[in-house]
């Protein structure tokens, strides 16, 4: 066995951690995150670092079962996002928002709704379409730029 | 005898009954008024097949069916047992039911639940020929009780009126209390019978007695006594048997003369083999009879309805039946045995007579059975009267009836007894048998008295019919409360009271009453005096160890219960069938006398006192406990975590499964914390 | 009780810290008192520290170049993930998601799963990705929702969560030195506690006989147990090959259960997706009385 394919402990361990942390980070998104989406792609993070893991294990082993996980992991995320993204489409369609806040009415009767204290963040200028370049058409007068782009779009 | 083809099918007999009983409670819907075909053809061929029987009998002709139980040292099989006393049974209570349920056809037509009805009496025949022909204890106790069940789903056969669901409860509990004595006696009995065989072959062999220590046996024959009073409604548990009179009255008089109330007889004979060895419980027996007897009757002279007269002198005949069965001491051993059961052979045609005549009556009177309210019945109701007086006659011990017969045995018997142990070499218990042969003599006449006053004063006197207001207080009420008019009881609809009572029953009621007045005049003159029935009887299990001297017969007891019976008859006949002042006279008199046994003595009141309230209290101070404390600590205990949820927990119940989530995280990050410091 | 260091300790809790309060201060949390994006730059400059320390407890396999792409790769993932759950705009987190699969990819190569690298890549950044830029750009056709500018409680997420990290942390940093001291002879055993003791599989080794072709074969060994796996394979051998060899003879019930897995969301996706009539209310028309006469 050559030197650089030694795996040790340590070696697993630093795998360990990066999974670890990416766990805990997904984690955080999904409790923080009031977009739906944002939630999935957290959940979606959090199976990545149990897949590292395993795929860790399965090196310091040296068999497989850990990839053969990882592939049923994989199996599994791709059908929760083919399930969580028909779900997020028939909810938006629903409140066309995807606030996950609006989805809470399974509570207590007298408990009280859960209200978000905090005001967002001031929304920053948003670049529309407007900034992107574009060809005027020739023989027509270019509309004037404080006009909405939307409105300019005739 | 085994081999006997006969005694190999005997459970035929309590086959048919409940082959019958199943076919009109399954078909019942279907059958509608033809219900009691299957279950008058059971009973009717189940008589056929204890006449069969009669043949087949011999003292160790048994046969079994299969194991019931089979557990360790115990092992009961269901086994029946075809000797003398069972077939004499078998015989008695088949052809007493039939004739019954003949007259019910009659009786309960038109009844909403009449496939019910016949269910249950086939039900009843089916308990009461199992426990006849069981050969052991255990087998006896378990259709013992179902004689118990069925009696309280007859006498609360109109459950819808409080009187008979009151009546039925209270049978089946005083009967329960009884039940208890018989379990017990089995207990005991199988802690020393030997090798704990339960069968009557094994108990009562004379070789196993001589193993059990007298006091056992002492114990456990008063605990068969104790079960055999509530049975046979003696003292002190006679009390129900009044009240059973509150179903219908084929139900009564199956009660009363067939089916329940001589099981405790017979019980006490089926075990005299055991109970004779001990002079101290037989002295009981005669005694707890003597005391019945006397009492009964006396109430039974001041009762006003007719058919409680009947239940009472049920309780003072059966109180005979225990003086002959308490007088087998020594070598008058078999002679009691007899005189007891021909005792009850004939008292159960003459009483189920009696009975059946007292319903006829009621049919007529559209309900009504308060003697008062009647009279000078004798031209509208020529049959009944005819049969009534038979059955009156022989209820009253005059020559030639049946019940003239047994009740000269039963004397004879008692005197004998009081010679035999009342002598120098007798067990010094010859004065309660003096005492109890008064009494049985004095009863005697207190029996023909009060069987003359019912007698005349439904059937003689001035011809009085029910007004309009007692039909409708007592017509509607008095044992078809439960159903309204359009389902009134058979005869209110087919003849309407108010312009058909007074008419004579058809003939499907009074043919039974012709039946059986036939065997009231015919069975004591047939079977006793020629000593058939005697002889019968000897082919019994442990019967021809019981002790039989040759006696002759006996003059002077003849002459005495004949004299006290007419001077009750001769009495009763100008006081009550003649327009006379006397009684009332007698009443105001001797007030005090006449309010007691008018109120039976206020042995009700006394055990309502005694042991009713008592017991009520305890239940009431129960209930207490168990409502505010014992449900008080529980629903303290499930109030907690209600008001801590409610209060602590709902709020977190938020909807937001972020909010569910980081709890979650939060619970795993603490516990994997305190798992690595800790 | 497991060893650690002081130096390992403090630098851990240092780590937490700093990540936790960095991660706080990058989240969207709504107007306060610092401006977002000075927030933002402090709260990164504190992770990326926060980061630079986690990476000294590292140690990557290999040599040379495969330990510095570790270094890399595990730096950019967990950047990478940090920025996804903090960007404001959900098209930057599925970007920023990308690169967390991308880096992970690389971390599956250096761990030796080169089919899992490229299935991942495929898989995410291929299908997965490009779906939910699909749905974000189909839901979200204009500006920065108002939810997409406020996070939830960020103080009490960010406290549960750091809490778990540095509880897992610890844990692997504590159960290392333990099986620091128990290498030998080159076969590490995971034997941080008399509590966690794994036992040494005795397994008779299976895949010392000749492999067989055929279907009876597959059977044989998609039947066995769990526990009669052999326990170290052959890494020698062609890779893919091997994994293949042994997904679909040992595994072979877990590939069919995920297969019909896969089927039975197809079908759930299509059923929930496909748009549906709205709901009428049920008009109940009076039925005529029943006596009323026909015609």
């Amino acid at each position: 066995m050559a030197a650089s394919d030694w795996f040790g402990f340590d070696n697993l361990t630093s795998f360990l951690l990066i999974g670890a942390a990416l766990f805990a980070l997904g984690m955080l998104g999904f409790i923080a995150r009031r977009n739906l989406i944002v939630m999935f792609l957290s959940a979606e993070m959090m199976l990545q670092g149990v897949a590292l893991t395993l795929v860790g294990f399965g090196r310091y082993h040296g068999n497989w079962t850990g990839q053969v996980f990882t592939i049923v992991i994989l199996t599994v995320a791709a059908c929760e996002a083919s399930i969580a993204l028909a779900l997020t489409l028939v909810l938006f369609n629903r409140r066309l928002s995807l606030d996950v806040s609006l989805w809470s009415e399974i509570h207590e009767p007298d408990a009280a709704t859960p209200v978000d204290t905090l005001d967002p963040e001031p929304s920053e200028t948003h670049s529309g379409p407007e900034s992107y370049p574009h060809l005027i058409p020739a023989g027509a007068e270019p509309p004037h730029p404080r006009q909405p782009w939307i409105e300019r779009r005739e | 005898m085994h081999g006997s083809f006969l005694v190999r099918n005997c459970w035929l007999v309590p086959f048919f009954p409940l082959a019958g009983a199943v076919a009109a409670a399954i078909g019942g819907k279907r059958l509608g008024a033809s219900a009691h075909i299957p279950v008058v053809i059971g009973i009717g061929l189940a008589f056929l097949v204890s006449l069969g029987l009669l043949g087949a009998a011999g003292a160790d002709s048994t046969t079994v069916l299969f194991d019931w139980m089979n557990a360790g040292g115990l092992r009961v099989p269901v086994e029946f047992r075809v000797d003398g006393l069972s077939t004499m049974m078998l015989s008695m209570v088949t052809f007493v039911a039939t004739l019954v349920a003949v007259f019910a056809v009659g009786y309960m037509a038109g009844d909403p639940a009449y496939p019910r009805f016949f269910a249950c009496v086939g039900l009843f025949v089916f308990m009461m020929t199992g426990l006849v022909l069981s050969n052991n204890y255990v087998l006896t106790y378990v259709f013992w009780e179902g004689v118990g069940v069925c009696s309280y789903l007859l006498i609360g056969f109109w459950y819808a009126k409080p009187a008979a669901a009151a009546a039925a409860k209270k049978a089946f509990l005083v009967n329960r209390v009884g039940d208890f004595g018989f379990a017990i006696a089995i207990f005991w009995l199988w802690t020393v019978a030997n090798n704990h065989d339960l069968s009557y072959s094994v108990v009562l062999d004379p070789a196993n007695l001589k193993l059990i220590r007298p006091e056992a046996i002492f114990g456990i024959s008063l605990l068969l006594l104790w079960a055999a009073t509530a049975k046979s409604a003696q003292v002190p548990l006679y009390v129900w048997l009044p009240d059973a009179m509150e179903g219908p009255t084929p139900v009564s008089a199956l009660i009363h003369a067939a089916t329940m109330v001589t099981a405790g007889v017979y019980l006490i004979a089926r075990s005299m083999p055991m109970i004779s060895s001990d002079p101290r419980v037989l002295a009981i027996i005669s005694l707890v009879g003597g005391i019945t007897a006397a009492l009964a009757a006396a109430i039974a002279i001041t009762q006003t309805d007719l058919k409680r007269v009947m239940a009472y002198s049920t309780v003072s005949q059966l109180g005979y039946m225990f003086m002959a069965l308490g007088a087998g001491v020594g070598s008058v051993a078999q002679l009691a045995v007899v005189a007891a059961m021909f005792h009850l052979f004939t008292h159960a045609f003459f009483k189920a007579l009696l009975f059946l005549s007292s319903g006829s009556v009621m049919h007529a009177m559209g309900g009504v059975i308060d003697m008062r309210k009647f009279g000078g019945l004798r031209r509208k109701l020529p049959v009944t009267c005819a049969t009534f007086a038979v059955g009156g006659l022989a209820l009253a011990g005059v020559f030639p009836f049946a019940g003239f017969w047994s009740k000269d045995e039963i004397l004879a018997a008692l005197k004998l007894a009081s010679e035999v142990s009342g002598g120098a070499e007798g067990t010094g218990w010859g004065w309660v048998y003096g005492l109890v042969y008064w009494v049985a003599v004095v009863t005697a006449g207190l029996t023909a008295l009060y069987t003359g006053r019912a007698f005349f004063l439904t059937f003689f006197g001035p011809e009085r019919l029910p007004t309009a207001e007692d039909l409708a207080a007592a017509g509607h009420g008095s044992h078809d409360d439960a159903h309204t008019n359009e389902h009134g009881h058979g005869h209110d609809d087919a003849h309407g009271h108010d312009t058909h009572i007074g008419h004579e029953s058809p003939l499907i009621m009074t043919f039974p009453l012709v039946a059986l007045a036939t065997c009231a005049v015919g069975v004591g003159l047939l079977f006793g005096p020629t000593g058939i029935f005697e002889g019968h009887l000897e082919h019994t299990l442990g019967f021809e160890n019981l002790g039989h001297a040759e006696h002759g017969t006996d003059w002077n007891s003849i002459l005495i219960g004949t004299f006290a019976a007419l001077f009750g008859l001769a009495l009763s006949y100008p006081l009550f069938a003649l327009p006379s002042r006397i009684p009332s006279i007698l009443a105001t008199r001797l007030g005090m006398l006449y309010r007691a046994s008018l109120n039976k003595f206020y042995i009700d009141e006394i055990y309502a006192a005694v042991i009713v309230a008592p017991l009520s209290f305890l239940a009431q101070l129960s209930k207490f406990a168990d409502v505010y404390i014992v449900d008080g600590l529980v629903r303290l205990i499930a109030k907690l975590p209600r008001a801590l949820s409610r209060s602590a927990l709902a709020p977190y119940q938020n909807g937001l499964i972020q909010f569910y989530a980081a709890a979650g995280v939060l619970g795993l990050a603490a516990l994997l914390a305190i798992l690595l410091l800790i | 009780m497991n060893e650690i260091t002081t130096s390992e300790f403090v630098r851990s809790l240092l780590a937490v810290l700093l990540g936790g309060g960095g991660v706080y201060l990058m989240l969207p949390k709504g107007v306060s008192g610092i401006s977002p994006r000075r927030g933002f730059g402090a709260g990164s400059a504190a992770f990326a520290l926060a980061l630079l320390i986690s990476a000294t407890f590292w140690s990557p396999p290999g040599a040379g170049l495969s330990r510095a792409f570790f270094v890399l790769f595990g730096l950019t993932s967990i950047a990478s993930g940090t920025l996804m759950i903090t960007a404001r705009d959900p098209v930057h987190s599925a970007l920023w998601f990308a690169a967390v699969v991308l880096s992970t990819a690389g971390l599956f190569l250096i761990a030796g799963a080169q089919f899992l690298a490229a299935g991942t890549v495929i898989v995410y950044a291929g299908a997965i990705i490009v779906t939910f830029l699909f749905v974000i750009m189909l839901a979200q056709m204009e500006g920065k929702a108002s939810y997409d500018r406020s996070a939830r409680a960020p103080g009490r997420s960010v406290l549960s969560c750091f809490l778990l990290m540095w509880a897992l942390a610890y844990a692997l940093i504590s159960m290392r030195s333990d099986a620091r001291a128990t290498v030998e002879g080159g076969s590490a055993r995971l034997l941080a506690d008399e509590r966690i003791l794994i036992p040494t599989p005795s397994i008779t080794r299976v895949g010392n006989s000749p492999p067989q072709s055929g279907l009876s074969e597959v059977l044989r060994r998609a039947s066995r147990p769990t526990a009669q796996l052999p326990e170290r394979s052959n890494p020698a051998g062609p890779h893919v090959a091997g994994l293949g060899a042994t997904l679909f003879a040992d595994h072979l019930i877990a590939v069919e259960l995920a297969g019909g897995l896969l089927f039975i969301a197809l079908v759930g996706a299509i059923a929930i997706a496909t748009p549906k009539p709205p709901i009428r209310p049920v008009v109940r028309v009076a039925s005529p009385p029943a006596n009323a006469p026909r015609l």
